[in-house]
């Protein structure tokens, strides 16, 4: 394994996978609170209609995918004041509506097309220079922004007629963690692919959840599992010859039952 | 210069799309400062619609100023108590960290103070640690009031603050609030169903079913032609005498 580390693929794999980790374990702190677990999964298969777009006409397919779910994220919460429907059931429409487009737009292109496995499954031992960058890019911009503004996520995450009634701007804020999640979600195709991207935004949150005392030691809890998630299932992956992107899935799941089993043990134990 | 009111509202309707008639409809009235007002009503009468006009939450025609203040300038004036909070109850949130969620990270002196202030004059300052989600209904109440002071507004709103919690707990919940509304020249609209704590507490009760129906002191308002126009045939206020029974 230390021999592989000289490889500037697999540094920048590490590299990516730890910035991915970092980032959606953060995020998914305020999805389990926003209680939006299905909003990873929606925009990520909806982006299919970008990877798609970007393969038939040639160009950079993750580019127009982040066109795609950005601009779902910039109008997901007003859809959702304006059109009077509930969360769940607008990114019951997103994900389906677009990933249809996406599958039209692939069968106007013929022959298979390989790399197509690629941003379904991840392919994270490919992330090049530029793709390093953009994630590092993203990630910036992630942890920046929650830092300056994660208060207000939280309340108005929690509480929106709380946090407006305090002076928030919910619909701004809300919009903003909208984008960031969008943003992620691309940033995280490369490293597990549009069918588990949802995985990492998911599983560290609801991990910590279970094992933390407060809300502040969950946003310190799910980071540290999301990082030893993806830097084990790489190890894993690079021992045993898997696939990377479902190891590091697999491996978080593991802490998420090991969590579960030691929080049902101890309450068995009290009783 | 004369006082200025707490709080006008001038001919407030809301008009909810796809509905026939208003909501609420051509509501004025006016608080002065320490004050406590009680809307009363049916449900559907419109009681939580007016709390959120004032806070901004629903779209409305006519004015609602603050302390002279258009509402939306002065927004930082209000604190509100929502009627129910729907929050997975199994987050590690804590009593701490959801008093303190107004706040948004603002430290300091004051900030402090106030926190100690009313976690303590609620008789929360022992739960602050506790999980939001293992509190009884009453000290969930208190929590939330709690959140609605640190940021010492001069102007509570609360929508029907007794709905969930026990006999016991309303007329503690009802004594503090009355004691916060005379230690911090506080002014309180509140939304209720219970008619006792509306005598005993009000200063000025509000009587709607969509339309502003009477004004007054609860001597004056609740007397059973009002009510009985206000809630149908069903509704009376029994006063016990003491030892005594029902008359």
């Amino acid at each position: 394994m230390i021999e592989a580390l000289g490889y500037p693929f697999v540094q920048r794999a590490i590299v990516a996978g730890l910035l991915v980790g970092l980032v959606t374990s953060l995020l998914g702190v305020l999805v389990v609170l926003r209680r939006s677990a299905f909003f990873g999964d929606a925009v990520a298969h909806a982006s299919l209609a970008g990877v798609a777009a970007g393969v038939v006409t040639g160009t950079s397919p993750l580019a127009l995918a982040a066109v795609v779910a950005v601009s779902i994220g910039l109008s997901l919460h007003r859809f959702e004041r304006s059109a009077r429907l509930s969360l769940d059931t607008i990114l019951g429409f997103v994900l389906p509506f677009f990933m249809a487009i996406g599958v039209l737009l692939l069968s106007l292109s013929p022959g298979f097309q390989p790399e197509l496995l690629s941003y379904l499954f991840g392919s994270i031992l490919t992330v090049s220079w530029e793709g390093l960058l953009a994630i590092a890019a993203v990630g910036t911009v992630v942890v920046v922004t929650m830092a300056r503004h994660g208060r207000a996520m939280v309340f108005a995450a929690f509480d929106p007629d709380g946090a407006h009634a305090a002076g928030v701007n919910v619909s701004r804020v809300l919009t903003t963690f909208h984008v960031l999640l969008a943003l992620a979600v691309i940033a995280s195709i490369s490293v597990v692919g549009i069918v588990l991207v949802n995985a990492l935004l998911v599983i560290p949150a609801a991990s910590a959840k279970l094992l933390a005392p407060s809300l502040r030691r969950m946003f310190v809890l799910a980071p540290l599992i999301g990082l030893s998630s993806v830097l084990a299932g790489l190890v894993v992956s690079y021992r045993l010859d898997l696939p990377s992107g479902p190891a590091i899935v697999v491996v978080a799941g593991l802490v998420l039952l090991i969590a579960w089993a030691s929080v049902a043990g101890r309450r068995a134990g009290t009783r | 210069m004369a006082d200025v009111p707490a709080l006008t509202v001038s001919h407030l309707t809301v008009q909810f799309e796809r509905q026939d008639s208003p909501a609420v409809e051509d509501v004025s009235f006016s608080l002065d400062e320490g004050q406590i007002a009680i809307l009363i009503g049916p449900n559907g009468s419109g009681k939580s619609t007016v709390l959120k006009a004032i806070l901004g939450l629903v779209p409305f025609t006519g004015q609602v100023s603050i302390f002279g203040a258009p509402a939306v300038e002065a927004r930082r004036q209000i604190g509100y108590v929502p009627q129910r909070l729907g929050f997975d109850v199994t987050l590690p949130l804590t009593v701490r960290e959801t008093v303190r969620m107004p706040l948004l990270g603002r430290r300091g002196r004051e900030v402090e103070t106030a926190f100690d202030h009313f976690t303590e004059a609620l008789g929360i300052s022992q739960l602050l640690d506790r999980p939001l989600g293992t509190l009884s209904g009453g000290q969930l109440k208190r929590a939330l009031i709690a959140r609605a002071m640190v940021t010492t507004p001069r102007l509570l709103l609360l929508d029907e603050p007794e709905a969930g919690v026990d006999i016991g707990g309303e007329q503690t919940l009802y004594d503090l609030l009355n004691s916060l509304v005379s230690h911090h020249r506080l002014t309180a609209l509140v939304c209720s169903h219970e008619l006792d704590i509306v005598s005993r507490y009000a200063d000025l009760v509000l009587c709607l079913n969509r339309r502003l129906q009477c004004t007054g002191p609860p001597g004056d308002v609740l007397t059973p032609d009002a009510l009985r126009r206000l809630y149908g045939a069903a509704a009376a206020l029994y006063r016990h005498r003491a030892g005594g029974s029902p008359p």
